[in-house]
């Protein structure tokens, strides 16, 4: 596969509930998860649930495709900022539906694709934005493990690995 | 319940009024509006060291670019007065939840009446501004003891124009009314609105026996009082069938959470209405200051409230 994205956004928050905070750098810490992030925490959400949530990344074409607004399926028209849709990262150019069980490069770190995120109606009801659930569906974005960790920082690029 | 976002708001401007009370407008770095309160809302106040304390907004909810809140600074309280005291800073920052709302006015009806108790003015500062706005009568009666203490009342006057707050002042015996009369004849379809100290509502409520229930409205901030309360052991029955001993000196939140099943908690005072959750089956003792009658039919607060025999709970 051949494509070159660029991360956009890192985002952590402390705890589950608690607004997400955008950083210029970030470690990753295989196995674990984000410095300073819930999930890494154990404070999160989720956390109660075992699953690959050890880093999680939208595409930032989604977030422009919410924006527009798809007036037949369903109606949803919002605008969701990089800071509220509560995934770790905001990719721009990087096919996350096609990375599940693949690996790629993030700057100087190795991502595993785990499984497609789900959304949630805890964020549609977070945001106070109804219908976001709806509008999510299919395209929630990646959860990943973190194969080889190290510092993450805003413009990095994001390329695919040989697996 | 429904989540709520928690913020990390920005301490704009701190002014002192009457009564050793901090008004506080807190704003965000990066959103211009905030998530929108309803006139009655309150927001949690996260004091940094696991304590929340929940404060009623008293600005116009219209105005979305900044809460305001009004912290007392309670000498003999818990101490969370106290803390916020020292936290409230310009320039310092503050976690706050997104706003909720026990204390919300029907949106249509008859006149309003809101009666405040000293610092129990917040939430019906906010409710008078949207009444104003809508052009729905209303009157705001302020009763504290000294004017010296009595905070908010120039503010309530700026902000809803000559003729709708009437100060009723311990010291000053010409401002006085006999709660009875103020509210012996409610029109058809008036609404009256209360918040205050547990005392002060305790004798508006008398004065109001004859009101109908539902034209009745009351906040409080404080737990209720009861000290010939003498808790039982009772049982709990979770929704998968699963069967819980609460013992006399245990509420049934502290049993739950030994279970893993217990709903988030915020005051475990009976006030917030946090771990609020249904019930099913059974003789609930309600013991907290949130529900209203109607709601206690099916909701239950397991932080102070107990049940005869066995209960059967939506968890």
């Amino acid at each position: 596969m051949t494509w070159a994205g660029t991360l956009l956004h890192i985002h952590v928050a402390p705890s589950a509930s608690v607004e997400m905070e955008e950083l210029a750098e970030a470690r990753l810490i295989p196995g674990r998860g984000i410095e300073g992030d819930r999930y890494l925490l154990g404070t999160g959400t989720y956390s109660q649930k075992p699953d690959i949530r050890e880093v999680t990344l939208i595409e930032m074409e989604v977030l422009e495709a919410l924006a527009q607004g798809e007036p037949k399926i369903p109606g949803l028209k919002a605008v969701v900022d990089p800071a509220d849709h509560r995934r770790n990262l905001t990719t721009r150019g990087v096919p996350l539906g096609h990375l599940v069980g693949r690996r790629f490069r993030v700057g100087e770190t190795v991502l595993r694709g785990g499984r497609m995120n789900f959304p949630c109606p805890y964020l549609e009801e977070l945001l106070g934005v109804p219908g976001l659930y709806e509008g999510l569906l299919n395209r929630s974005g990646l959860n990943c493990a973190i194969e080889a960790g190290g510092v993450i920082r805003r413009g990095d690029p994001i390329l695919p690995l040989a697996d | 319940m429904v989540p709520r976002l928690i913020m990390k708001l920005d301490v704009a401007e701190v002014r002192h009024e009457p009564g050793d009370v901090l008004l506080a407008t807190l704003t965000h770095p990066r959103r211009p509006l905030l998530p929108a309160a309803t006139a009655g809302a309150h927001v949690d106040v996260h004091l940094g060291d696991g304590r929340v304390r929940h404060y009623s907004l008293w600005g116009d909810p219209a105005d979305r670019s900044a809460y305001r809140i009004a912290v007392k600074r309670e000498a003999e309280g818990r101490g969370g007065s106290r803390r916020l005291h020292e936290l409230l800073v310009p320039g310092a920052s503050l976690m706050v939840s997104a706003p909720r709302n026990h204390f919300a006015l029907p949106e249509t009806g008859g006149p309003v009446r809101l009666l405040a108790g000293g610092i129990g003015i917040t939430p019906l500062l906010a409710m008078a501004q949207v009444l104003a706005a809508g052009g729905r009568a209303f009157h705001l009666h302020v009763f504290a003891r000294r004017r010296a203490t009595a905070p908010l009342i120039e503010e309530a006057r700026r902000r809803l124009g000559p003729g709708r707050v009437s100060a009723h002042l311990d010291d000053e015996p010409d401002t006085r009314v006999a709660l009875p009369a103020l509210l012996a004849a409610p029109e058809p379809g008036a609404v009256l609105a209360c918040c205050g100290p547990a005392g002060f509502m305790a004798a508006v409520r008398d004065a109001a026996a004859h009101w109908p229930e539902e034209a009745l409205l009351f906040e409080a901030f404080q737990p209720l009082a009861d000290e010939s309360f003498v808790p039982e052991p009772f049982e709990i029955v979770l929704a998968s069938g699963r069967r819980l001993a609460v013992p006399a000196d245990r509420s049934a939140l502290d049993v739950l959470r030994e279970a893993g099943v217990a709903p988030p908690a915020s005051c475990e005072t009976g006030v917030c209405g946090s771990c609020l959750c249904g019930y099913r089956d059974g003789t609930p003792i309600h013991r907290d200051v949130v529900l209203s009658p109607r709601a206690r039919r099916g909701r239950f607060a397991p932080c102070v409230s107990r049940a005869v025999g066995t209960l059967h709970l939506d968890l």
